[in-house]
């Protein structure tokens, strides 16, 4: 049998697609490019469940540690997605706390591919370093973050989404660590 | 010491108590300015972030070639002549967010983000001047 979930949207990008569950594995469809990305069952190891901008989001981590998102999900999906989870793959569906706060301090957290921000404890965003284009260190305190374009060259539509050039934090921790040494 | 916190300006705030109560307009993955809630909310890598406007302390934004960019930047401590007591947060080890800059080939748009940010950040300012003036 076969669950299927209807305006899905795969990584962050804007085209939305079909997203099935079945005993065999995971599968989402683009309905344009009808571009295929496949999850088979032996190959799920984690599976987590995270507020995101576009609704709620459906993260798979898979056992050669490439991961995948989806985006797009209702809060009401979860129990269902988690009892698809637990009866054909195993997998507990793992909830992930997003902070809403709105501070701009927190702490910084290495985990895997990502640079994590985490206010009081939960998420705020996470960034791919892979993407990282630049980075640069300013007056011991500074730390910048530059992204490179994602789309190359041709120039976006005007409703594409806004795109994250730059990002600075301020790490002042850092500073009494690093006294004397001019590393 | 963290008794001097309160009376550098810095009080608890908060944007938004749950996921639940953000705003429809973040789907499409732009910069939105939630007047209500006093907040800014950015894309970031498909999160939605929000800052209050209280982390805010200006926006501005240039065009090139193609591209308008608008960046925030937020209060940090440490930009008055590197004092710590500034921290509004009990870990003097946090890491702040200083500035963000995004692009977008949409100029007008980051205009009026721009201004709509500015505008409620000197109706802030107004309100808590307004405030102080009434308790002294």
């Amino acid at each position: 049998m076969t669950t299927q979930f209807d305006k899905i949207y795969h990584g962050i990008a804007q085209e939305v697609g079909k997203f099935r569950v079945a005993a065999s594995g995971m599968a989402w469809k683009g309905e344009e490019s009808e571009g295929v990305i496949a999850l088979p069952s032996g190959d799920i190891k984690w599976a987590q469940w995270l507020r995101v901008a576009r609704n709620f989001q459906l993260r798979i981590d898979m056992k050669d540690r490439r991961r995948e998102t989806f985006d797009g999900f209702a809060r009401e999906d979860h129990d269902k997605l988690a009892g698809l989870m637990k009866q054909h793959f195993g997998v507990t569906l793992e909830v992930r706390d997003v902070s809403f706060k709105g501070w701009n301090w927190g702490v910084t957290d290495f985990q895997g591919q990502d640079l994590a921000f985490l206010v009081s404890n939960k998420t705020s965003f996470e960034l791919p370093l892979r993407q990282v284009a630049n980075s640069n260190i300013a007056g011991r305190t500074e730390v910048s973050l530059e992204f490179a374009p994602s789309s190359s060259g041709k120039k976006p539509s005007r409703s594409a989404p806004d795109e994250m050039v730059e990002i600075r934090f301020y790490v002042p921790g850092t500073h009494a660590r690093q006294r004397g040494s001019d590393a | 010491g963290s008794s001097g916190k309160e009376g550098k300006g810095w009080k608890r705030f908060q944007s938004y108590k749950g996921e639940a109560a953000l705003p429809k307009e973040i789907d499409n993955l732009r910069i939105f300015v939630d007047r209500k809630a006093q907040t800014i909310i950015l894309p970031v890598h498909g999160f939605a972030v929000p800052f209050h406007i209280s982390t805010i302390k200006n926006a501005s934004k240039s065009d090139e070639g193609d591209f308008t960019y608008l960046r925030i930047n937020f209060q940090t401590p440490g930009q008055l002549a590197g004092k710590k007591e500034d921290t509004p947060f009990e870990d003097p080890d946090a890491t702040f967010i200083r500035s963000v800059t995004y692009r977008s080939p949409d100029g007008h748009r980051f205009d009026t983000v721009c201004k709509q940010i500015t505008d409620l950040k000197k109706e802030v300012n107004k309100r808590e001047q307004q405030k102080k003036e009434m308790a002294d």
